[in-house]
């Protein structure tokens, strides 16, 4: 029985960002800001012979203009998450561009507007290279190479053989083997990445407002300045709007840190949708899958092989980690006894790589559930028979995988059934029929996905052997003032994940107080504790856990203050509403007011030894965690799992392939609920941006390394009017490792939804014996494969 | 995403729009409702010195019935069309276009002149305008003129606008009778997108809704400037409509189409969809006129 945790409460921001009152990084305002606009290389690959900024210069207005020379004597490079020591990175080309919309030069001055017509006039002397775009391409020996003195465009290229791969194939009845595609797409806010830095020549602060999601932020800015860590002031009161993984502006917090110091203004860089599109580096995982899988009979899939190339673009930062995180889950939902993986990180001449929702598990996602449909096609047999025969049964956990890490819980029958009875999935087999009777394809999409929730980052160590990292641990501060109420503070922004909510909700719970009355801010980076940001599904596991535990020690706090006060002891007091009571005089109770008097102003009542004050802190451990991958990369990765199946129908206008999703639905299991609203919006709104990567989002490069999608125009995101009506089911296995047995939920619809639409379209197709497993599944594409070898003429007929 | 600097200025009648379009010492660009001026600005893809705003000269927002035609102003916003008793009376096809160009929002910005002169290739009021035949009425310090708009349409985003002229009025020729019939399809990724094919048509039977006495069927987006169909035409007048006809009459189609590949689909794609989706409009415009909407 709880009184606020899974009840259906509005949201505490809701009513501030309704009514336009968020506070957005374009909303800081400092006295003598100053704006930056970038130069972008027009080409992919070239050597920079000069930069000529004498006419930006000469333009009133403008304070300066930096080449990437000047910031590369003056700052380090950004640190590689990969072992790749020779690949080094500044902010801005130095000597040479890497790809197309790579920045060459930035402008800084009194206005945005000529800032842009400042850019203009810088005269960049281009001498053209030799490049490589498709990443197969430049794993040969003789391409271009992006990084010379790395000497291979091959940044990470690692084996793992998990169980007895080779005995599973053998004794194996059947074995196929087919490619998957996954498409460069990413999260896009509305919002894109913005900074204002400014440095304080008094203080010697570096105060720094950014629309930031991103672990080591701070570090990352101190290392890369070569400044103390304490004098980066890293402000997390400011709104993110919309992230997921993208908003990490490392390089833009450099240049205008850079600038901020050099000139002693504020300086303040926002990009606009061009700048953001073509030389944010936010673009997500480009992939192709070589898949083998070894299966029996009767479905029974004893053994996969998965060759992972991904297209890291020209950096080496955080993207290529993202082959690490489906480790934890390379099994998917299933029973597999052995696995290969061969992880392969490569380097082409477009766009860098950021972390997007789901660190890398969505396109792994579609990838086994690919192999699943395509076993039961091969054996004749039902979709969902073979995944039912394949799940982790409810009482087999904790279910450990070969690559080492366990799955905490789950009931995932009980949640396919739940699934297939709000989807009336027995009679959608008629309604495919009715759809196909009016000349349209349609298809059937059933999958059952995870979301590996609250991690310990071990997948860098797993990646880069000189990387130590075991933990990820997350901290709040709860205080009660001397009028009674709390504040909760938290190290972190939030991009749209309902944090005060969750803090407040669970400090509510614990301590009897409604969360209305509960207030959560943000520090700083300098004010803040141990924390890792929002990524990976993490904060209602850990930042939950550690509300949870910091607002347990004010718990103990305040009663033994109760305690003395009411002459018992802690373990005869009750928490009731607003204080506490002995249990068994019940009339005998004390306020939360009368003790925050008490701890605050009168010693005499207090009990001998306790100081003063009513504050705690609570750092939250990553639960399973804290052991170093083994030799042969088997390590616990995540402490909780969330479960989902996704089961839609689409139908396809085969003349102009354009796919519509008449029926969604996804019955999910994230433990325990934490706020009602906020998960619905999570799983929601994270299948309508899988339907965006499945069906329309990709930034496409052509041949000549441009890109094609660098606007809304061109890179399409589903509005409303694509996105079906999705109907919800939930049910609730808690994890036995978090404080509320909550698990993850901000990645799991991003997680189930390329797969059930790829795996519709491609039951869809079946009747015309075609497959497509290549994502996005655009409508010109599918339409032109569809028509096959009707070409003009015989369509013109004789 | 800032514009490149500009003058701008708003006059409050025809005269001073022409008198300042007639200074060819300064590069004059009319900005009406701006929905695609505008973002080329900001990319910097169209830099005018001077933007001469036309939508505060109230002889240019009239929508205005005569005998023979609708002469709607250059500067009607696109949602007034949409929403106009009149137009919704006497140009049914116009009607059943516009709720596809582009979003409520931008409708309510947009005007009918301004996306006739925008001239982009897959703009549902070009295709409209080539299909019922309408007339521009142009205005410069030198006078009127008058010019059909196939005439008009030079070539993708390019138009026989001088720099000197601002467009007035459009006149579109009634077509609503009792054996009258329109269609209008399209194609995009998502709903509200610009066309990436469209095919309209508008055809009237004989008294007993039996043979195609006349029919204009176009397609927009499949070629630089929209393309009336005039084998598919030919080979349908006098005919009944039956599928099967319309089936074989849109096989011709395809062949004046000279599309380009772009991300969204391929040249073929577009070739191979044209066909289909006019099959589809005069299907549609068949059963449009064959259904009793006109018993009232």
């Amino acid at each position: 029985m709880t009184h606020y945790v899974s009840k259906k409460r509005r949201p505490k921001e809701d009513g501030r960002f309704i009514t336009g009152r968020g506070k957005f990084v374009a909303d800081i305002k400092r006295p003598g800001m100053t704006h930056v606009a970038m130069v972008q290389s027009p080409v992919p690959s070239a050597r920079l012979k000069s930069i000529d900024t004498s006419r930006a210069l000469a333009l009133p207005g403008v304070l300066d203009v930096i080449t990437g020379e000047e910031l590369a004597a003056h700052t380090r490079p950004h640190q590689n998450a990969l072992d790749t020591p020779e690949v080094v990175v500044y902010p801005m080309a130095v000597d040479r561009v890497r790809f197309a919309g790579e920045w060459v030069a930035a402008v800084v001055a009194t206005s945005r507007h000529i800032a842009e017509d400042a850019a203009e006039l810088v005269d960049v002397d281009y001498e053209l290279t030799d490049f490589v775009v498709d990443p197969e391409q430049a794993m040969l020996s003789h391409a271009p190479l992006v990084h010379e003195a790395h000497g291979s465009n091959i940044l990470l290229s690692r084996e793992f053989v998990w169980g007895p791969v080779d005995d599973d194939a053998k004794r194996s009845e059947h074995k196929i083997g087919f490619r998957v595609r996954w498409g460069r797409n990413a999260t896009v806010p509305i919002e894109t990445f913005g900074v204002v830095a400014q440095w304080d020549e008094g203080s010697g602060i570096l105060d720094i407002w950014a629309s930031i999601q991103m672990p080591s932020y701070a570090e990352s800015i101190a290392a890369m300045l070569d400044i103390p860590l304490n004098t980066v002031r890293a402000h997390y009161d400011v709104d993110v709007g919309g992230s997921y993984g993208v908003k990490r502006g490392l390089k833009h917090t450099i240049v205008a840190a850079y600038l901020s110091r050099k000139h002693g203004v504020p300086v303040r860089y926002i990009e606009d949708r061009l700048e953001n599109m073509t030389g944010g580096e936010m673009h997500g995982p480009d992939r192709i899958f070589d898949m083998t899988v070894a299966f029996d009979d009767d479905g029974t899939i004893n053994s996969l092989g998965i060759v992972a190339i991904d297209d890291a673009g020209a950096n080496s930062s955080r993207g290529p980690l993202q082959l690490g995180k489906p480790v934890s889950a390379i099994c998917g939902p299933y029973r597999i006894n052995s696995v290969y993986y061969h992880a392969i990180s490569v380097a082409t001449n477009k766009s860098g790589q950021s972390a997007v929702r789901g660190f890398g598990q969505s396109p792994t996602n579609v990838a086994i559930e690919a192999c699943v449909d395509r076993v039961a096609r091969f054996l004749n047999l039902d979709r969902l028979e073979v995944r039912r025969r394949n799940l982790v049964k409810k009482d087999e956990f904790p279910w450990r995988i070969p690559s080492g890490s366990s799955y905490d819980s789950g009931d995932y029958l009980a949640v396919v059934e739940k699934a297939v009875s709000l989807s009336e999935l027995g009679t959608m087999g008629a309604r495919v029929e009715q759809a196909r009777s009016q000349g349209l394809l349609s298809g059937i999409g059933v999958v059952t996905t995870l979301e590996p929730g609250g991690g310990n980052s071990s997948f860098e160590p797993l990646l880069n052997p000189k990387n130590t990292t075991t933990t990820w641990p997350e901290s709040c501060v709860v205080k009660m003032d001397r009028t009674g109420l709390i504040t909760a503070m938290i190290t972190t922004s939030t991009s749209g994940q309902g944090h005060q909510t969750l803090v407040a909700t669970i400090i509510g719970e614990e301590l009897r107080v409604d969360p209305d009355s509960i207030r959560v801010v943000h520090l700083d980076t300098l004010t803040g504790m141990p924390g890792n940001t929002p990524v990976a599904s993490r904060m209602a596991i850990m930042l939950g856990g550690a509300a949870s535990g910091a607002a347990g020690k004010l718990k103990t706090r305040l009663a033994t203050i109760a305690a003395h006060a009411l002459d018992t002891s802690p373990d005869q007091l009750e928490l009731i509403e607003g204080g506490f009571r002995v249990a068994v005089t019940p009339a005998k109770s004390i306020t939360f007011a009368e003790l925050a008097i008490i701890a605050h102003r009168e010693d005499h009542r207090m009990p001998a030894n306790l100081e003063p004050g009513l504050q705690e802190t609570f750092v939250m451990q990553v639960p399973t965690g804290g052991e170093l991958p083994t030799p042969d990369g088997v390590v616990q990765m995540y402490p909780c799992y969330s479960f989902a199946c996704h089961i839609c129908r689409v139908e396809i206008d085969p003349a102009t392939g354009k796919t519509h999703i008449p029926e969604y639905v996804i019955a999910h299991d994230c433990g325990t609920v934490i706020n009602p609203d906020i998960v619905r919006g999570m799983v929601i709104g994270g299948a309508a941006h899988g339907i965006g990567a499945a069906l329309y989002e990709k930034f496409e490069y052509n041949e000549d390394g441009q890109l094609l999608t660098g606007s809304f125009a061109d890179y399409l995101i589903p509005s409303a009017l694509e996105i079906p009506d999705i109907k919800l089911d939930e049910h609730c296995t808690p994890s036995p490792h978090t404080s509320h047995g909550q698990k993850g939920v901000g990645e799991g619809g991003y997680l189930g939804a390329p797969a059930a639409i790829a795996c519709a379209v491609n039951d869809a197709l079946v009747p015309l014996g075609l497959e497509r497993w290549e994502l996005p599944l655009r409508m010109g594409e599918l339409a032109d494969q569809i028509a096959g070898g009707q070409t003009l003429g015989n369509l013109l007929g004789p | 995403m800032k514009s490149a600097p500009f003058e701008y200025v708003r006059p409050q009648n025809l005269h001073d729009v022409c008198q300042l379009l007639s200074d060819s010492a300064i590069d004059s660009r009319v900005i009406a409702g701006g929905q695609t001026l505008v973002p080329l600005m900001a990319m910097r893809l169209a830099r005018p010195e001077r933007l001469v705003d036309i939508t505060h000269v109230d002889e240019l927002a009239d929508i205005v019935e005569t005998e023979d035609t609708i002469r709607i102003g250059a500067c009607v916003r696109q949602r007034s069309a949409e929403r106009s008793p009149v137009i919704h009376q006497h140009l049914p096809l116009l009607s059943k276009a516009l709720p596809n160009v582009g979003h409520q929002q931008t409708r309510n910005r947009g005007t009918i002149g301004g996306s006739i002169c925008n001239a982009d290739p897959t703009a549902e009021i070009v295709l409209t305008a080539v299909t019922l035949g309408a007339t521009l009425n142009l205005q410069s310090i030198n006078g009127p003129r008058s010019v059909c708009v196939t005439d008009f349409l030079v070539d993708a985003m390019e138009t026989s606008i001088a720099d000197n002229e601002c467009l007035v009025s459009i006149d579109f020729p009634k077509t609503r009778t009792k054996n009258s019939g329109c269609g209008f399809v399209e194609v995009n990724a998502r709903a509200s997108d610009y066309a990436i094919v469209a095919a309209a048509v508008s055809l009237t039977l004989d008294e007993r809704h039996e043979k195609c006495t006349h029919i204009s069927a176009c397609i927009g987006g499949a070629s630089s400037v929209p393309v009336m169909t005039a084998e598919t035409q030919n080979s349908l007048l006098g005919s009944e409509l039956t599928d099967q006809e319309i089936e074989a009459a849109v096989s011709h189609a395809a062949r004046q189409l000279t599309p380009m590949d772009d991300v969204h689909a391929s040249g073929m794609y577009r070739k191979r969809v044209a066909a289909e989706l006019l099959a589809r409009a005069i299907r549609e415009a068949r059963d449009d006129c064959r259904s009793d909407r006109h018993a009232h």
